[in-house]
């Protein structure tokens, strides 16, 4: 479903959602809470039928605060949250005259690739309910390919946007870090987390960054830099577009479908006039994104998460003194996974681990993106497939291993993570009825770069607005 | 003594800004409990800091009044640790690279003036206020982002003398750069003290204990002096001295042992993700620098080079900053610096305090003060006269309009007054005579006529000087 599709009616949009929704929650279990949103119509119904997402409901991760709404991250610990503020992109949303219709599952906290760890279960692939949707934002991206909503929010901090959108088969789209608020956003890592969405096409996602993106005052990392007007400007002439193929990505691939479709894909760019190169970065660079981001992410993670102690807010559990309640609060609070990441995260970060752990993940991490810098000077965006294999089964797929196999093909968007690079993933087809994805990244506050691109790619594989039906 | 004592001490100060360090939320001391809070404030999930830029200028106040070098570069951290008072879970401080560092202050000791190193100056917010009731803990979060800065010295301090020297020159330098409004007994100022002894000549230290929240700068003295004592003891009867936390019991007036420190606690900082580090404009810090408020040395200095004051008059117009600011505003409307100065410290202060009210309070205004000490000059009232205008003034009223009211105006119109002395030479002959004679107290008697003519109002200094002239004429 497009925005386009979407009439101005509010009422028969938001019950068209909802009941759509309630029928594939059976199926693909994407949703947290569904919305009550009678007072939301009231106000939008107030509102010019003119602004960009007149009537649209939209749905929205877990992890975004919504006022008076409960807001959980899929975790144990803020089952019974409800934030007393809207985050900065509910407040944009409501503005431009969307409605919050359902909260979706994630991973918990965002940490996760699989959307296998969330409090209310499992998400399930539109494509095939024995897969997974990928995560961390795996109830967005579902909701979205299953044409439930024609929009959805997600968070991005490894790939957690551009990895669930190439297993079911939407649009998945992360903007440069700063240009869209994080104020509300539960953060799993400050100087990684990004907001962005989901849709069935590339104009929507332009549509959405330009109500989405703009300095806010309460996110001292959020950018000044001007605003575009992505949709109107979107232009899918490649004529003399330089666009780098990382080779270190392509080259470790083994799945015969995946490297055909990818060809194709650039024979076609070529014949548009693209100029499609191969670039190979340093193979033992690229084998530290994995540790990198994980030291990093979770350092961070591990202080962000400190408030949830169980005692101002959140499920608490009892005990004998305050320790004991925050001890006994945060043990049942979360899972073992994110027990997990904390432990790593708190490690890396004692003194006399600190220098050799943290602090050199972060001049790692300064190496890395001076040498994706390096690869993008020459060119517009960066091309590689979005991951190595279509959507595996949950029993393939494990986020606490590291994979020998696919060290840096199945983590190489982390890269647009570490670089704060915008960067977006764009279905590409299809093998065995599972969809294919491929991410393009380009250079910082580039987004009508990337977005044109993507245009272009849209248009080769005639994917646009591409949804499945799962109530059949 | 026996023993060289080292003391170092660290202040807490709270800053003087309307809104948090990182937040919007208002900073009111003694407002109702958690009515002063936003969501940042209560560590909500999702929620990020905002500088308060308002909090960095007084800070760069307070580096400048302690002859810090200040950083441009403004960077924070997080310093992890979990409490209740605590609700991120972390605090935002400046670990690796505080705003101010290698300042100093001088005090006056006996020995003459003395040099306290300051190793950093840094900027923190505040934790939540706890309260220990029989029923539980109470948390207060109206307190928690207040904005801080941690002054930390170098261990140059050798007595209790010199350590409420420091603190007390420390608050009057905050205090008059408006940074912070420095109440001890409210908390706003925290004070806390590290001390360790050692044999004379030797160079390293000895095992330190810290008093934490010393309230009140005879405290500082006395629980230094006390732990002084405390310690020597223990060194002469041959034990040793545990490095722990202790604090002051005023009832007993001795330190008591609160906790043992047990290695260090690791506190993982990390630079803080959500600040970006900041470069100040080195214009910006220029115009922080070059509109200081003067601290009370420099005042002194003004009051005795440029108004003639005496050490004293001057040490006790900056004892407080009301004080001299009230004098300030008296002497931009009369240049009689000393007699401006009298009033205030002895007549105003004698008046605030019988009645029991503070500056804050005070009515009289003054440019009044200052064209009452005119009119004296003048001689259009009498000292006398003036000291019951001074107690209508106290009441806000114009010194002119009292004056006249009362029939004060003193008269000091020389032919008026020579008039009224040839009169009363004429009626009273007998008075040239006697004068004449070498009698003094004609003057006397002549003088007393002119003022009963005069119903009272005549220059007593002019007349008697005036009678004295006719007489010779005559």
């Amino acid at each position: 479903m497009k925005l386009n599709d979407l009439g101005k009616n509010v009422e028969a949009n938001v019950e068209c959602v909802l009941s759509k929704a309630h029928a594939s929650q059976d199926k693909l279990n994407a949703v947290v809470t569904f919305v009550d949103c009678e007072k939301q119509i009231e106000e939008v119904k107030k509102l010019d039928q003119n602004l960009p997402l007149y009537g649209v409901p939209v749905a929205v991760k877990d992890n975004i605060s919504t006022k008076g709404i409960r807001t959980t991250a899929s975790s144990r610990i803020l089952d019974n949250y409800v934030p007393v503020f809207d985050a900065h992109v509910i407040a944009k949303l409501k503005a431009a005259g969307a409605v919050v219709a359902v909260k979706t599952s994630m991973d918990e906290l965002g940490m996760g690739g699989t959307n296998l760890n969330a409090y209310t279960g499992k998400v399930n692939n539109p494509y095939d309910f024995e897969r997974i949707s990928g995560g961390s934002s795996g109830g967005s991206a579902a909701l979205t390919a299953a044409g439930v909503v024609a929009l959805a929010l997600g968070t991005d901090t490894g790939d957690s946007i551009r990895k669930p959108a190439a297993y079911c088969g939407v649009v998945g789209f992360k903007p440069t870090y700063g240009r869209i608020s994080r104020y509300g956003v539960i953060p799993y890592a400050s100087s990684l987390d990004h907001v962005g969405c989901f849709t069935s096409c590339v104009k929507d996602a332009a549509v959405a960054l330009e109500v989405l993106a703009g300095r806010d005052d309460r996110d001292m990392t959020s950018s000044y830099e001007p605003v575009g007007h992505y949709a109107e400007a979107l232009n899918s002439d490649l004529k003399g577009k330089r666009i780098a193929v990382l080779a270190n990505v392509m080259d470790s691939i083994k799945d015969e479908a995946i490297l055909k479709n990818f060809d194709a894909l650039c024979e076609k760019l070529k014949a548009r006039g693209a100029i499609v190169e191969k670039v190979k970065m340093n193979d033992e660079l690229l084998e530290t994104l994995l540790p990198v981001y994980l030291i990093i992410a979770n350092a961070e993670a591990c202080a962000n998460h400190s408030n949830l102690d169980g005692v101002r807010f959140g499920m608490r559990e009892e005990g004998a003194d305050l320790e004991e309640i925050m001890i006994n609060s945060r043990t049942k609070g979360f899972s073992s996974a994110v027990r997990k990441r904390f432990v790593l995260g708190s490690w890396s970060l004692f003194v006399e681990n600190q220098e050799k752990l943290f602090r050199k993940a972060q001049k790692v991490r300064r190496v890395i993106v001076d040498a994706y810098a390096d690869v993008l000077k020459d060119y517009d965006a960066v091309l590689a497939s979005a991951a190595s294999t279509t959507a595996p089964k949950p029993d393939e797929s494990n986020d606490e291993k590291m994979s020998d196999t696919y060290l840096v093909a199945e983590n190489h968007m982390v890269l647009g993570n570490l670089s704060g690079y915008p960067s977006i993933t764009v279905p590409c087809g299809f093998a065995e009825g599972l969809p294919i994805g491929v991410n393009l990244t380009a250079k910082a506050f580039d987004e009508q770069n990337l977005l044109n691109i993507a245009k272009a790619i849209e248009e080769e594989t005639g994917l646009e607005g591409k949804t499945v039906e799962v109530n059949a | 003594m026996n023993f060289e004592t080292i003391i170092g001490i660290e202040i807490h100060c709270e800053l003087k800004t309307n809104t948090k360090m990182f937040s919007a939320g208002p900073v009111r001391f003694g407002a109702a409990p958690n009515t002063c809070t936003n969501e940042i404030d209560l560590g909500m999930p999702g929620t990020l800091p905002c500088l308060n830029m308002h909090a960095v200028e007084l800070a760069i106040r307070a580096c400048s009044g302690a002859h810090c070098t200040i950083d441009p570069l403004i960077k924070f951290d997080r310093k992890n640790y979990y409490y209740s008072d605590l609700p991120k879970g972390f605090q935002i401080t400046q670990q690796f690279h505080p705003i101010g560092s290698n300042g100093y202050l001088t005090i006056d000791t006996e020995a003459g003036k003395k040099k306290i190193r300051i190793n950093r100056i840094h900027m923190e917010e505040d934790t939540a206020k706890q309260f220990h009731t029989a029923n539980g803990t109470m948390i207060d979060f109206n307190r928690a982002g207040t904005p801080l800065v941690e002054i930390v010295s170098e261990p140059d301090i050798r007595s209790g003398k010199e350590a409420a020297a420091y603190v007390e020159q420390l608050r009057n330098m905050l205090y008059y750069l408006g940074v912070s409004d420095c109440k001890m007994e409210e908390g706003s100022m925290r004070c806390d003290v590290n001390i360790s002894l050692r044999p004379y000549g030797y160079d390293g230290y000895g095992t330190k204990t810290e008093i934490k929240n010393l309230n009140s700068l005879s405290n500082v003295q006395k629980a230094v002096d006390e732990e002084i004592q405390r310690q020597s003891k223990i060194y002469l009867e041959g034990g040793t001295v545990i490095q722990e936390t202790r604090r002051f019991d005023e009832a007993s007036k001795t330190t008591i042992s609160m906790r043992k420190k047990e290695g260090n606690v690791d506190y993982k900082f990390f630079p803080e993700p959500n600040i970006f580090p900041i470069q100040l404009d080195e214009a910006w810090i220029k115009s922080i620098q070059e509109n200081l408020n003067e601290v009370p040395e420099q005042r002194k200095e003004r009051y005795m080079n440029q108004y003639g004051l005496s050490d004293y008059d001057a040490v006790t117009l900056t004892a407080t900053k009301e004080l001299s600011d009230f004098y300030d505003e008296v002497i931009k409307h009369t240049n009689e610096y000393k007699l401006a100065s009298n009033w205030v410290t002895t007549e105003m202060v004698a008046y605030l305090n019988k009645e029991g009210i503070s500056y804050e309070e005070n009515k009289l205004q003054p440019e009044h003060l200052a064209a009452m000490i005119d009119m004296i000059i003048k001689g259009e009232i009498s000292g006398k006269q003036a000291k019951v205008v001074f107690e209508e003034m106290m009441q806000g009223k114009d010194p002119k309009v009292v004056a006249e009211a009362k029939g004060m105006k003193q008269m000091s119109d020389p032919s008026a007054i020579l008039a009224l002395i040839t009169a009363a030479i004429e009626a009273n002959p007998q008075s040239v005579t006697d004068f004449k004679n070498g009698k003094d107290k004609a003057v006397g008697f002549l003088v007393g006529q002119v003022m009963k003519a005069s119903k009272g109002t005549a220059n007593p200094a002019m007349t008697n000087k005036m009678v004295q002239e006719e007489l010779k004429k005559r």
